[in-house]
């Protein structure tokens, strides 16, 4: 297999490059080239990777040779390397509008700066994605929480550095209480290594409930802080509403999905399914993403401003993806990772039109966007498609999530949470369709009746349009993720 | 009863000290009593972490040819808090700056008088 060593090269390229980028200062074309390339190179790594995992079957990369029980692994399957393409995919689009719109929101010799941050943003992502050793695992964890601050924080900004302040205490709190579920897991087991944990776990976990009931609620709790489960979101709408807008998405849309993705593995590869409904760590889960999905929903209708509202809808949709985890099936967890993508797609749409929105015409408030549908048709579009998404309607990808988590709900003799799951639809309408009805059918106080092309850079739109097209080519074809979901799963739900 | 605290004496101080940084992060409202607060919960965590490798009448772990049969203490937690002091400093640097940066913007280091002034704008 050629593409055995590829992983380690999509950790290292990004970090060497985030090293040059700020000697570039403000050479503004070189660094976009530099950093559109390594990203394209980067993607196309990931997807022959992807491409030969298919052939060879998933395998563990030890590094420097060491066992998997002395040394640090990563361990690649299909899962994994799908989730590594969709990031770098993601990423390549939000960058290619960034470079439209930083200039705009940043000062100048924060250029190079900002791409540097990106790149080890990019970094810590895939690195914790690919990892199969708890305490590397929260080494990149605490990369990922200051480099995700820092894309906050960048915009020097009053609110900014108080969101990135607050997003910060709380993150870091997250973490330790994670390194404090590592030492009670260590404490038990001896080992740092998944699959090593796992195999000790499954022979001792009767001697020792009190001290794995222990560390599982410590590590899902902090995982809890991070991936901004119910109770534990007070970080984010701050954070994702005041971050310039390329950031709003990379942190919105992935890194979120990647703390997810860590609580994937803890609760599968870690504790196994036995041990989590044994702890009855699944109802917990249920009731939370249940109550996300309903008071997220609640929050957004309240808001004013267009980007605080997003970031409130991304604690229900975080909601819907919980519930999926919470069933401990396998159709829940396969809508589960359907949902992290298509959620992931929507949001990215969602969040730059509305960055264009205010890129265009510097308007926020959710009141002044009367009439904005014929100064700008293409973001509005876009935002359309995304917004029906969410509410799910039939044609984009967020019904088929819908579908595919009820029928779930239904499987598994839930039908109280599908009630749920309906209720936070139609409050999704409640906060989404107005804007769309304002945005078309009334009227615009300033110049009516003139349809225009947008006022925006190529850059700008033709990444929104690229994800509106996904958004609705998933919504006809969901089967094209859904089987290798499908087909990846059962390797995730043993013991 | 006593003997049983003894022996536990780890675990309780790290209980402690992880609860006393929780209260002092989120009911303090100056923000370098925040940072302080952060640092005593990472303190925590690290204590107990190195406190849980330790072997009885272990010696340090480095090896000695001659004589095989001394006991070690196990290395690895150790190892892993250096990292994770490391990790801790870096946080506390970011947070530091940032807190330079929000006092040169608020003029005040209270957290509810700087969220009250940006609701006001």
């Amino acid at each position: 297999m050629i593409s055995t060593q590829f992983p380690v090269y999509l950790v290292i390229i990004p970090l060497a490059i985030a090293v040059i980028l700020p000697l570039l200062k403000q050479h503004r074309r070189l660094i976009q080239s530099i950093v559109s390339l390594t990203v394209g190179l980067m993607f196309f790594l990931a997807l022959f990777n992807w491409f030969e995992l298919h052939s060879f079957g998933a395998y563990a990369y030890n590094f420097g040779g060491y066992a998997a029980n002395l040394g640090i692994q990563f361990y690649i399957d299909e899962l994994t390397s799908l989730l590594v393409l969709f990031i770098l995919f993601l990423s390549f689009i939000i960058i290619s509008y960034s470079f439209a719109d930083i200039p705009h929101e940043l000062e100048p010799h924060q250029f190079g700066l900002y791409y540097s941050l990106i790149l080890l943003l990019l970094f810590s992502m895939l690195g914790m994605v690919y990892t199969n050793d708890l305490f590397n695992m929260y080494v990149f964890m605490e990369i990922l929480s200051i480099t995700s601050t820092a894309i906050i924080s960048i915009k020097h900004r009053k609110a900014n550095f108080l969101a990135s302040f607050r997003y910060l205490m709380l993150s870091s709190i997250g973490s330790i209480t994670i390194l404090f579920g590592l030492a009670f897991l260590y404490m038990v087991t001896g080992h740092l290594n998944m699959f090593e944990v796992h195999k000790v776990i499954q022979s001792v976990w009767t001697t020792y409930p009190m001290n794995l009931l222990l560390a599982s609620g410590f590590i899902l709790t902090g995982l809890g802080i991070k991936s901004a489960m119910f109770p534990l979101h007070v970080w984010l709408p701050d954070a994702h509403a005041s971050a310039p807008s390329p950031s709003s998405a990379f942190l919105s849309a992935l890194v979120v999905k990647v703390y997810i993705f860590a609580m994937y593995k803890i609760l599968f590869r870690v504790l196994g399914t036995m041990m989590v409904k044994g702890l009855g760590i699944d109802q917990a889960i249920l009731i939370f993403a249940a109550l996300g999905m309903v008071f997220g929903s609640i929050f957004a209708i309240g808001q004013r401003d267009i980007k605080r509202m997003l970031a409130y809808s991304s604690v229900a949709q975080i909601g819907y993806i919980f519930l999926g985890l919470g069933l401990m099936s396998e159709q829940g967890l396969a809508a589960s990772l359907f949902h992290i993508f298509s959620h992931g797609l929507m949001k990215t749409a969602l969040f730059l039109s509305a960055g264009s929105i205010i890129f265009a015409t510097g308007k926020r408030k959710l009141s002044d966007l009367d009439g904005i549908g014929y100064r700008m048709p293409v973001t509005m579009i876009v935002f359309s498609i995304a917004a029906f998404g969410m509410i799910g309607i039939p044609g984009v990808s967020g019904f088929m999530s819908k579908i595919y988590l009820g029928l779930a709900l239904i499987e598994g003799q839930h039908p109280i949470y599908l009630a749920l799951i309906l209720l936070s639809s139609f409050l999704n309408a409640v906060y989404y369709l107005p804007i769309i009805i304002a945005a078309f059918l009334k009227e615009d106080p300033e110049n009516r009746h003139a349809m225009k092309m947008d006022p925006l850079p190529k850059r700008m739109w033709i990444p929104m349009v690229v994800l509106a097209i996904c958004l609705i080519v998933i919504g006809f074809y969901p089967q094209l993720i859904m089987d290798i979901i499908e087909a990846s799963l059962p390797a995730y739900l043993v013991g | 009863m006593f003997d049983v605290l003894l022996k536990h004496m780890n675990y309780i101080a790290a209980m402690a000290l992880f609860v006393i940084g929780l209260y002092t992060v989120l009911m303090h409202q100056n923000l370098i009593k925040k940072v302080i607060g952060i640092n005593i919960m990472e303190t925590s965590v690290f204590l107990f972490f190195v406190s849980i490798g330790m072997v009885q009448n272990g010696q340090a772990p480095i090896i000695n040819l001659k004589d095989a049969s001394v006991t070690y203490v196990n290395p690895i937690p150790s190892a892993l808090i250096l990292t994770g002091i490391v990790v801790a400093v870096s946080i506390t640097a970011y947070s530091l700056s940032l807190i330079i940066q929000l006092y040169k913007q608020y003029g005040t280091l209270n957290l509810d008088e700087m969220v009250d002034e940006v609701e006001h704008d």
